[in-house]
């Protein structure tokens, strides 16, 4: 286990494949949670949670289950399954300390469920930890620490987009593009942007 | 009433977009346009008639597109602004000499339409209209936006820029400082010349319509990652003069980056603002798959300057505290 | 009753208006005729589980309404790669891991959570169907755009008419850029009706 190595997934995590700008995962609250800061902020952390807890269980089951067992066909299905359970928690959790926070989020929470990057992290887990079937050294910790940062890159990616909302709402833009339109065509530029990481080789 | 619009480091009571006189504006604008002629003729004489024509056409298409924008929406038309003419510049100067001639043309509508007018016009764009276009036109036609011809030979021979050849782990032993000064390299209209550029920056420095943090924080950001990671054998070492004068850093770090619209509030987002780029330039440089980095860079920084806004600006006065 | 219907093409649609199933999107859009296999493909499942769950909705206990969604969701999933596989094996190649990822399209779970488990069987169906259609027909309006001015074509068949393809269009930005400004221009009739 090297600093190297938890540098690269860090580094690469939040900004060379963020989940949301190089990965488009992620994007349905992307889109339609980013435009106050708070909220986006709160919906990040959530996410962050979900993805960290459900990296570590999915680890667990890769390992212990469905590679003894010959059934990692299953993956998916057993992945999304852990993670919707996982959500459901979550969800009674916010309601019970946060019921404005919870009926602002409305449908957007349950959502996290079928949040392509929550899915995703799991399965790159299992993808680039497990060689042949067989967990690499490490691999538990890697894959812990890989879905917190790519929260982390959630969260980054959901702060720009909040802050430039946010200070557009004190503008005058053109009424047709207002919310969402103007969300995607920012969403367009940044992701322009983010391309000059593209085939980044250490 | 209204602040001089350049007056930026004295009291503030709100943020960006402030309240300016029309007056101001144009006259900064027009400002920078002026400071940019050196950099155009010398692009003008190194690469011939076709970087002319280049310039006038994207210059052309930007100022109609607003005009024609402007109209359609029945907002006041204020292409006299020269908003437009500069990004529409700007644009040309990104862009190689040879391209057809359709390009400038749909890059500086694209740079205008979707980087300036959508977000509601002058004051309002969160990214530099001219990179906009610049990295769209990039990402469609990429075989166009890297077709570069040699220096002072007008008649169309191609040729890689330093920065390309360097990516390839080619030798550059053929170009010296003085040519990379100069302007004797393959590489866009605007960027070649960096004497030309540097005379138009010290006009503007001179009479303070920028000030030296964002350009001089991104110049020695890049510097310094590279002598320390571009060596040829570990640490140190790395030819940190080449990388300041090659590609676009110098026409984006003074030019660029420096758009007061798209760029953070007070001098420590500025300080900020310009160390982020000249890292993200850098390692792009080095590391990534493209061989300049400088337009991505300030892009991906303009998207942050709304949240370093926020963790940076002073106080507003009257307001209820950090939130 | 028409009004269920209705709704998910226009008022409500999935993609423009409700901003769900964004990644398959992306994806997919790029040529027609994967638009509209996802569009297909995906209108079952949601019909199916809206259904099924409207069917159900009062036995599931509330804690762990989410998970009983997903395998409903998962099993018709299921269904439609097996039917895929053995009768448009070409689409399904297509289409690749898009279809088993109907089971993370926001859509249906979304529907699911908003609608079937608070309506009739009726509605719930209805519900389906219209937003399977609005779905499928903003993927087609997307993905036209993007294959004829991404790669000058339609439907696989070359109709280059003498302009150069933007390649940005077959990018996600392209994408994203395509559905904002679809969705100003459609934002801008509204107003002009008014």
């Amino acid at each position: 286990m090297n600093i190297a190595a938890f540098l690269t997934i860090f580094i690469s995590a939040v900004f060379i494949n963020n989940v949301i700008l190089s990965r488009f995962l992620g994007l349905c609250s992307f889109i339609a949670i980013s435009k106050q800061t708070r909220p986006a902020l709160a919906m990040s952390l959530a996410v962050m949670f979900v993805t960290t807890m459900s990296s570590i269980i999915t680890w667990f089951i890769y390992r212990f289950l469905l590679i003894p067992f010959n059934m990692t066909y299953l993956r998916t299905i057993s992945f999304i399954l852990v993670i919707a359970t996982f959500v459901q928690f979550v969800e009674m959790v916010i309601r019970k300390i946060a019921p404005p926070m919870y009926r602002f989020f409305g449908i957007y929470l349950p959502l996290i469920t079928v949040n392509c990057a929550v899915l995703g992290v799991a399965v790159l887990n299992s993808d680039m930890f497990f060689i042949k079937n067989k967990a690499v050294a490490g691999s538990f910790i890697y894959s812990a620490f890989q879905g917190v940062c790519v929260g982390l890159g959630y969260t980054l990616a959901m702060l720009l987009m909040s802050a430039i909302r946010e200070r557009l709402e004190l503008c005058d833009v053109p009424k047709p593009v207002k919310d969402f339109p103007l969300g995607f065509i920012i969403a367009s530029i940044m992701s322009l942007g983010f391309m000059g990481f593209n085939g980044f080789r250490f | 009433m209204s602040e001089p619009f350049f007056n930026k480091n004295s009291l503030l009571v709100s943020t960006s977009p402030h309240i300016h006189t029309d007056e101001s504006v144009r006259k900064i604008m027009w400002m920078v346009i002026a400071s940019l002629i050196p950099a155009g003729i010398a692009g003008i004489a190194v690469f011939g008639k076709a970087a002319l024509w280049t310039i006038m056409i994207g210059v052309a298409s930007a100022v109609i597109t607003e005009w024609a924008l402007q109209l359609l929406t029945k907002r006041k038309v204020c292409i006299s602004d020269g908003s437009a003419l500069l990004t529409g510049l700007l644009l040309s100067f990104n862009l190689p000499a040879n391209v057809p001639f359709w390009i400038p043309i749909v890059g500086s509508f694209f740079a205008v339409a979707i980087g300036k007018h959508v977000f509601g016009g002058l004051g309002q764009n969160i990214f530099n209209p001219a990179l906009v276009g610049r990295v769209f036109l990039l990402a469609s036609w990429p075989k166009y936006l890297t077709a570069f011809t040699r220096p002072l030979e007008f008649d169309a021979v191609t040729t890689a820029t330093p920065l390309a050849l360097l990516k390839e782990g080619k030798m550059i032993d053929a170009i010296s400082y003085l040519d990379l000064f100069l302007g004797k390299r393959g590489g866009c209209i605007g960027e070649v010349c960096i004497a030309a550029l540097l005379l138009g920056a010290l006009f503007l420095l001179w009479r303070g319509y920028i000030s030296l943090h964002i350009p001089l924080s991104f110049v020695a950001t890049v510097g310094v990652f590279t002598y320390i990671f571009a060596g040829k054998q570990g640490l140190f070492g790395g030819d940190w003069l080449f990388h300041i004068l090659s590609g676009g850093l110098i026409l984006g770090a003074f030019f660029m980056a420096t758009d007061y619209v798209t760029s953070p509030l007070t001098r420590k987002g500025h300080i900020i603002f310009g160390v982020c780029c000249g890292l993200l330039t850098a390692v792009i440089r080095l590391w990534g798959g493209y061989p300049e980095g400088v337009s991505y860079a300030i892009l991906m920084m303009n998207s942050a300057t709304p949240l370093i806004d926020r963790y940076t600006k002073t106080r507003i006065y009257g307001s209820k505290g950090k939130n | 009753m028409i009004k269920e219907f209705l709704k998910g093409i226009v008022k409500e649609n999935p993609t423009f208006v409700l901003a769900l199933g964004l990644c398959p999107t992306l994806a997919v859009s790029i040529s027609v005729i994967n638009g509209i296999g996802m569009g297909i493909a995906a209108t079952f499942v949601l019909i199916g589980s809206n259904i099924i769950i409207a069917l159900i909705k009062n036995s599931i206990p509330e804690r762990v309404r989410i998970p009983c969604y997903i395998v409903v969701i998962a099993t018709f999933v299921t269904i439609t790669e097996l039917t895929m596989k053995a009768y448009s094996p070409a689409l399904d190649r297509a289409l690749g891991i898009y279809v088993p990822l109907i089971v993370v399209n926001c859509i249906v779970l979304g529907r699911a959570e908003a609608f079937a488990s608070k309506n009739s069987v009726m509605k719930s169906l209805l519900d389906g169907i219209g937003m399977g259609v609005g779905f499928t027909l903003a993927l087609i309006l997307i993905s036209v755009i993007r294959e004829f001015f991404g790669a000058g074509r339609i439907l696989g068949l070359n109709i280059v008419k003498g302009f150069e393809p933007a390649f940005v269009l077959g990018m996600p930005s392209g994408a994203l850029l395509v559905i904002g400004l679809l969705l100003g221009f459609f934002n801008l009739l509204k107003e002009r009706k008014k």
